[in-house]
């Protein structure tokens, strides 16, 4: 089988898959069920409806996904680039490691979502706590790959790059910092998705706009359509994010792809 | 300085070697000299895990000395320095960089304009035979390519010294053979002191103008065997097959 055909049979399969789950649901919610729940149909429409057209709240939903994705991508960048100097210079340098290890092993294994009372008390959860609680959950896996990644080096590649004729600042720089990219990629990844689910608590807990505050303004109303249609949202934009990421990392990764 | 002196390129005088291990301290070089002249191709043949690494790390600066001194071009050895060239056991390319970004590496840092390291840097993709490989990346290459790059990027820091670290140990019987004579062929174009570890006596005697017999850990100077044989070598000459008896006693 060639790729392309393969590609079509994928195609197929994941088309005939999403169909079968959506007449079933269909199906499903004809009988009692149907009073808890609503079909398919009515979230579907909701969706498009309110995409560019209509407004749930006071808003249409791209600018719902805005309001979130900004606030997302905003803590995650922030959040991955401290991480990556801060992991990079731990992992480089044993006194930045024996300053920073110990207060980081305990910060990290609070999740995020730990400090929205904090937050909320101090500052409100305005903009700004809300991006810091995304830069939390960016910050925390970024650092722990980029400390890993750059502390378990291949010690031939720095030997090789001495030789070279390679210096202390070319060795952080055109090998610690490469080397560690495969590991600092993993923790962008898991990353990236728990600052999604951060961002969505975030808006449950208090906002106006946003995917988080849709579902649950829509449980305020008792509006099951609202609830699925932004769950629906809040998948299509999850798995559009991690198809952005992986086509990134594809491109900066590779080298460490040995297939196609 | 007297002619003879300068001749001799790398002296190693009473090397001792030892590292701190669990079990207490572990000798692995044991009053090892040697002393090799410019572009004199040597083999250091010794069993596995005597120390061939050790040794190679030694001359080139990775680890120092317990006793004993290390002279390359008259200066003591005390870190890695760009007249000595090495050629890792399990080759070590940085694979995130293609094979010209590897090659030039050693250019790149030490400031060499893209123009001209590339233009250098190709020289030696082409003394090697990788020239169509440029831009490929060590995962797309086989065992033999990627140590021919590892020759390469050695090679193009222009050191006086290789040493070169059991550098075909991995690669099957035929691509070997293939290397050694590729290897010949690089150094007879491009003349260096090297010195050459192995494990492998036909290699060593394909190789080799002398031949230095390790003796089993703590590694130290066993025999030493001169190879006047012209070359390029046959391995089944006769010759050949009477000089492999004799080292292998
Ligand atoms: N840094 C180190 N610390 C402790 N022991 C070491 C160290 N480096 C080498 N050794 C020990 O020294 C001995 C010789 O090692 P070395 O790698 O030099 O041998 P070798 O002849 O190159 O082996 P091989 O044939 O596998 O290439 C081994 O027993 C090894 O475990
Ligand atoms: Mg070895």
């Amino acid at each position: 089988m060639n790729k392309k055909q393969k590609n079509i049979t994928e195609l197929i399969c994941a088309v005939v898959s999403i169909l079968t789950f959506l007449i079933l649901w269909h199906i499903g919610v004809k009988g009692e069920l149907g009073r808890l729940m609503p079909g398919p149909l009515p979230v579907i429409r909701m969706f498009f409806a309110t995409l560019f057209g209509g407004t749930i709240g006071s808003r249409t939903m791209i600018i719902h996904i805005l309001y979130s994705l900004i606030r997302v991508m905003a803590g995650y960048f922030l959040g991955a680039a401290v991480g990556v100097v801060l992991g990079l210079s731990m992992g480089w340098s044993r006194l930045v490691e024996a300053v920073f290890s110990p207060l980081f092993r305990i910060i990290r294994p609070i999740p995020p979502i730990a400090w929205i009372p904090i937050s909320i008390i101090w500052i409100g959860l305005g903009e700004d706590a809300k991006i810091f609680l995304i830069f939390l959950a960016s910050f925390c896996y970024v650092t722990l790959n980029a400390w890993s990644g750059a502390k378990n080096v291949d010690p031939d590649y720095l030997r090789a790059a001495r030789m070279l004729g390679a210096g202390k600042r070319q060795l952080l720089f055109t090998i610690v910092l490469p080397a560690s990219i495969p590991s600092i990629f993993a923790g962008l990844q898991v990353a990236l998705s728990s600052c999604w689910a951060t961002v969505l608590a975030a808006e449950m807990v208090r906002s106006s706009e946003g995917l988080g505050w849709i579902i649950i303004a829509g449980m305020n109303n008792n509006d099951m359509v609202q609830i699925m249609t932004g769950i629906l949202a809040i998948g299509l934009v999850g798995m559009l994010l991690s198809m952005i990421f992986r086509k990134v990392e594809a491109r900066l990764c590779q080298w460490n792809k040995s297939g196609s | 300085m007297s002619v003879e002196q300068k001749r001799k390129l790398i002296t190693c005088t009473n090397i001792d070697k030892s590292f701190k291990v669990p079990e207490g301290i572990h000798q692995v070089v044991s009053d090892f000299s040697l002393e090799a002249r410019e572009n004199e191709f040597i083999c250091l043949f010794g069993p596995g895990q005597c120390g061939k690494t050790t040794l190679i790390n030694l001359i080139a600066g990775f680890e120092l000395p317990d006793q004993g001194s290390i002279l390359v071009a008259g200066k003591p050895v005390t870190s890695p320095g760009p007249e000595r060239g090495v050629v890792f056991q399990n080759i070590s390319l940085f694979p995130w960089l293609t094979v010209m970004g590897n090659v030039e590496y050693g250019l790149k840092m030490a400031g060499v304009p893209k123009k001209e390291r590339q233009e250098r840097a190709q020289k030696y993709i082409d003394l090697v035979g990788l020239q169509g490989f440029e831009h490929a990346y060590p995962v797309k290459l086989s065992g033999g390519m990627r140590q021919r790059v590892g020759i390469a990027r050695a090679y193009c820091i222009e050191p006086k010294v290789m040493l070169m670290d059991e550098p075909f140990g991995a690669l099957d019987a035929q691509t070997r053979y293939l290397m050694q004579e590729e290897l010949q062929r690089i150094w007879q174009t491009e003349k260096r002191t090297v010195i050459f570890v192995t494990n492998n006596i036909e290699e060593a005697i394909y190789l080799a103008d002398r031949i230095i017999v390790l003796s089993n850990c703590p590694a130290t100077v066993k025999k030493e065997y001169v190879i006047g044989l012209p070359r390029p070598r046959q391995y089944t000459s006769p010759e050949f097959l009477a000089l492999r008896k004799e080292i292998q006693q």
